[in-house]
């Protein structure tokens, strides 16, 4: 037995666990799961309010809250007898007597824990008076909704909006059975200027209390026809997601990666976009334009006027693709394979940053070092510097980070740039420039300093590299790469950039003669992308919303599957490629992107190599060591264009 | 041996339970055979004779309300409360939170959709409200409670027959709903 072991017996169970570890934390080990609970929630800090995790020792008479007592070697507890029982009974009577529950008209009915363990308990009646005391009901925030009458006050959203979002929005207020959520001291959900709407409140919310609007009364978890594990597709955290169906509707998607960093939180695009995505309108049928209307055609005609294009304009040199950043490794390299066929240029959305990123980083990768680190190593830094970064507007996840970082794990956060910090508040340090003394002063204490580096630095390539240098300089290692965070926004950034990036910056140059573009509907393209579409002489869009602009700007309209009809990989900034699956079967007639480009190189009599792509943990992946990098020497010539915020260079020592 | 009788009143509530005793279907006939039902809102008798079984659907909201209550609970051995209403107090405990007084004038003449030039509050004829919707456990004792809004047909005739056995049930949790 080592030393840190204990063995203790639960309900005469033998149950081993670890010194340190609580009554409920050891049961959980062994599979004990007699022991109710409602406050408690896996990844937060154990409060012991809702008294429901009673358990009692044998001999003492006492009873012990299992989430917050430490669990002793020897220690025998019984975790269901009839006084726990009728204690708990008890607990939940007055639960339901302090407050207004309504199981008949709350929209969280059948999908309630309060209701559940209430059932569970054989509460078939309640004997206490109920108070009918009004609660406020806070219906200020268009998103989510607080019903004040239905709280249980178990702090879940208090904790979760502390320990995990970070932002400190909710609290409480009062005390006793007036004691009421309330968010920045005073004010309400929806006039907060801290919350960020990520919507993780009402995720772990065990009651109808805090809800989001939309997705009231679109079905109950357990009513639900599927429940399908996967990523969501829109930003490069790529965070692990479960997503509800009902009726071929997304109803719902939650965070699920509860023990990971994140802690199973979403950001508000995750989880109020995706619900609402499987409602919009499709593109249902291939369409081709004549005048200013849209003519539904087969599937043969779409690809014979695409073809019959394709074949007129090879080897003019002017014939270009804008692929999503957001389509899956596989689909990249099937294009990758399609560019090489027939011959034509390809970009991706978000191309200028990331040609300037590549061109920054390229040095450090032929030196077999990793030039950035996965997101989540924000939370083991111990000094975070922002240079030109807003986190929360490309990264929301990453934004939580930095503030948990700051809150609860004693990092110092600094902000470089020429605007005010995005972090008000608990900014330690704000500064114009990389090479303030004043930085580089504070510099010298930390031990695990991270960058985080905002697009106007990505797209610049000596911009980078000097921070890169500069990371390097002031040792921000990392186990698998340097401390650099990328704010690269979309999911698939690194998987573009590793596949289909142009070397030249041939998008918003001159008019292109055939441009084939690939949407994937999930985030708007930019000016410069629409400007390229509406000015090329034959433009074909496959997207899978029929939503204006891009609807509008085609002149052959291909259906594409939706993120939730596609499987595949996304490469995510948090250091390895995540599996994003199907979860809805796809519409009628649907063809993949794979399919629609094999029958274009048919019809244009080319052949298709065989598309292949390698893991981008295995492209970006140190091979020595990232403490052995050594720093590159950056142009002169280069250097005076520089981004502001990184002019200058350190003093060297003589 | 003569039948065991049954009656059962329909208070402050919005009759789904009887609906939901209704959709017993074919079941009723079994039941209908084993007991004997006297007056209930569907039967139509209106005095409330001597019976085994009193069943109350609905919260107590009046004073009319809470004296159908004493009186079946005198006139019956087991009382059994169905649904929400009867067992919570249910949707009628919505008033609560403000007084009847102030409740009527918002019902009888604020809302907009409301035409009562002369603000008439019925007030005649009428039994006065009790100053907030009670359960029924609050006036008189139960024996058997039944929530569920409203409860299921099986549980419905899963606790006539647990009674006709001649037990007391207490609804298992596998059976028992809030909504």
């Amino acid at each position: 037995m080592s030393n840190s072991e204990i063995r203790m017996f639960i309900d005469g169970k033998e149950c081993v666990g670890s010194r340190g570890d609580t009554i409920l934390e050891v049961a959980k080990k062994n599979d004990v799961t007699s022991i109710p609970t409602l406050c408690w929630m896996k990844g937060l800090s154990s409060i012991g309010a809702c008294r429901m995790c009673v358990v009692e020792p044998e001999g003492s008479g006492r009873m012990l809250t299992a989430c917050t007592s430490p669990a002793e070697d020897g220690l025998r507890v019984n975790t269901s007898t009839e006084n726990l029982v009728s204690y708990r009974r008890q607990v939940l009577e007055l639960l339901f007597a302090g407050r207004n529950h309504f199981c008949m008209f709350c929209s969280q009915s059948g999908d309630c824990d309060l209701q559940t363990l209430a059932i569970e308990h054989g509460m078939d009646s309640v004997r206490y008076p109920f108070l009918y005391a009004p609660f406020e009901n806070d219906t200020t925030d268009v998103r989510i909704q607080a019903d004040h009458n239905r709280c249980i006050l178990c702090q879940r959203c208090v904790r979760t909006c502390s320990e995990k979002v970070g932002t400190c929005t909710l609290g409480m207020k009062k005390r006793g059975w007036i004691m009421t959520i309330e968010a920045d001291f005073g004010s309400t959900i929806g006039q907060s200027d801290t919350c960020v709407e990520c919507g993780a409140c009402a995720q772990v919310c065990p009651t109808g209390t805090i809800t989001l609007r939309n997705l009231a009364y679109r079905g109950r978890r357990r009513d639900c026809d599927a429940v399908v594990d996967t990523i969501c597709p829109i930003c490069a955290m790529g965070c692990a997601i479960k997503v509800y169906v009902r009726t071929g509707s997304i109803v719902r998607v939650e965070g699920t990666n509860v023990n990971g960093p994140d802690g199973g939180q979403l950001c508000a695009e995750g989880r109020f976009a995706l619900p609402y995505s499987s409602e919009q309108p499709r593109v249902v049928h291939p369409m081709v334009r004549t005048g200013s209307t849209f003519r539904t055609v087969s599937w043969g005609e779409a690809i014979d006027v695409i073809g019959s294009k394709l074949k007129e304009h090879r080897g003019s040199g002017k014939m270009g693709a804008l692929i999503s950043s957001l389509a899956t490794d596989e689909e990249l390299a099937v294009f990758s394979s399609f560019r090489e066929a027939v011959g034509i240029r390809t970009a991706n959305y978000n191309d200028g940053s990331l040609r300037g990123f590549y061109a920054g980083i390229k040095p450090f990768v032929d030196q077999g070092v990793c030039p950035f680190t996965a997101a989540h190593n924000i939370l083991n830094a111990d000094m975070i510097v922002l240079v030109e970064a807003d986190p929360q507007k490309i990264l929301p996840v990453a934004a939580s980070y930095v503030r948990v970082a700051v809150l609860h794990r004693a990092a110092r956060l600094i902000h470089v740039g020429s605007g005010a910090t995005p972090f008000p508040g608990i900014t330690d340090l704000e500064v114009k420039n990389l090479f303030d003394p004043k930085l580089t002063g504070m510099l010298k204490g930390a031990k695990k300093p991270v960058f985080l580096l905002g697009a106007s630095v990505l797209s610049n390539p000596v911009a980078v590299t000097k921070a890169l240098n500069f990371a390097i300089e002031h040792r921000a290692f990392f186990g698998d790469g340097l401390g650099i965070v990328p704010l690269l926004g979309h999911s698939n950034v690194l998987g573009a950039m590793n596949t289909i990036m142009s070397k030249e910056d041939w998008l918003g140059g001159e008019e292109q003669d055939f441009l084939y573009v690939y949407s994937t509907g999930m985030v708007p393209e930019s000016s410069k992308a629409l400007s390229a579409m509406s000015r090329s002489g034959f433009t074909v869009i496959q997207t899978p919303f029929l939503l204006p602009p891009i609807s509008n700007l085609g002149d052959v309209l291909l259906p594409a599957p939706a993120w939730f009809e596609r499987s595949g990989h996304l490469c995510t900034l948090e250091g390895e490629r995540r599996q994003l699956s199907k979860i809805l079967d796809p519409v009628r007639g649907l063809k993949g992107f794979g399919e629609v480009l094999q029958a274009l190189c048919e019809k244009v009599g080319v052949k298709m190599g065989n598309p292949s792509t390698s893991p981008c943990e295995n492209v970006f992946a140190s091979k020595i060591s990232p403490d052995l990098a050594k720093q590159v020497e950056v142009d002169e010539e280069l250097e005076r264009s520089t981004q502001p915020a990184l002019a200058g260079r350190l003093p060297r020592e003589a | 041996m003569a039948k065991p009788k049954v009656a059962s009143v329909w208070l402050e509530a919005c009759a789904g339970c009887h609906m939901s005793f209704l959709d017993m279907d074919e079941r009723l006939l079994d039941l209908f055979s084993r007991v004997e039902i006297t007056s209930t809102p569907i039967s139509d008798i209106k005095e409330i004779p001597e019976v085994t079984v009193g069943v109350i659907e609905g919260g107590l909201g009046n004073e009319e309300e809470l004296h159908v209550a004493r009186d079946l609970r005198e006139k019956c051995k087991i009382l059994v409360a169905w649904g929400d209403c009867a067992v919570f107090g249910g949707i009628n405990c919505m008033r609560n939170f403000i007084k009847p007084e102030d409740m009527l004038r918002e019902a009888y003449t604020d809302t907009v959709s409301t035409v009562n030039p002369s603000g008439v509050i019925p007030h005649v004829d009428l039994p006065p409200l009790l100053p907030q919707a009670i359960p029924v456990d609050r006036a008189v004792k139960v024996d058997v409670y039944v929530p569920g809004c409203p409860p299921d047909a099986d549980t419905i005739a899963w606790v006539f027959n647990e009674i006709l056995e001649g037990r007391i049930p207490k609804v298992p949790s596998q059976m028992m709903r809030y909504d």
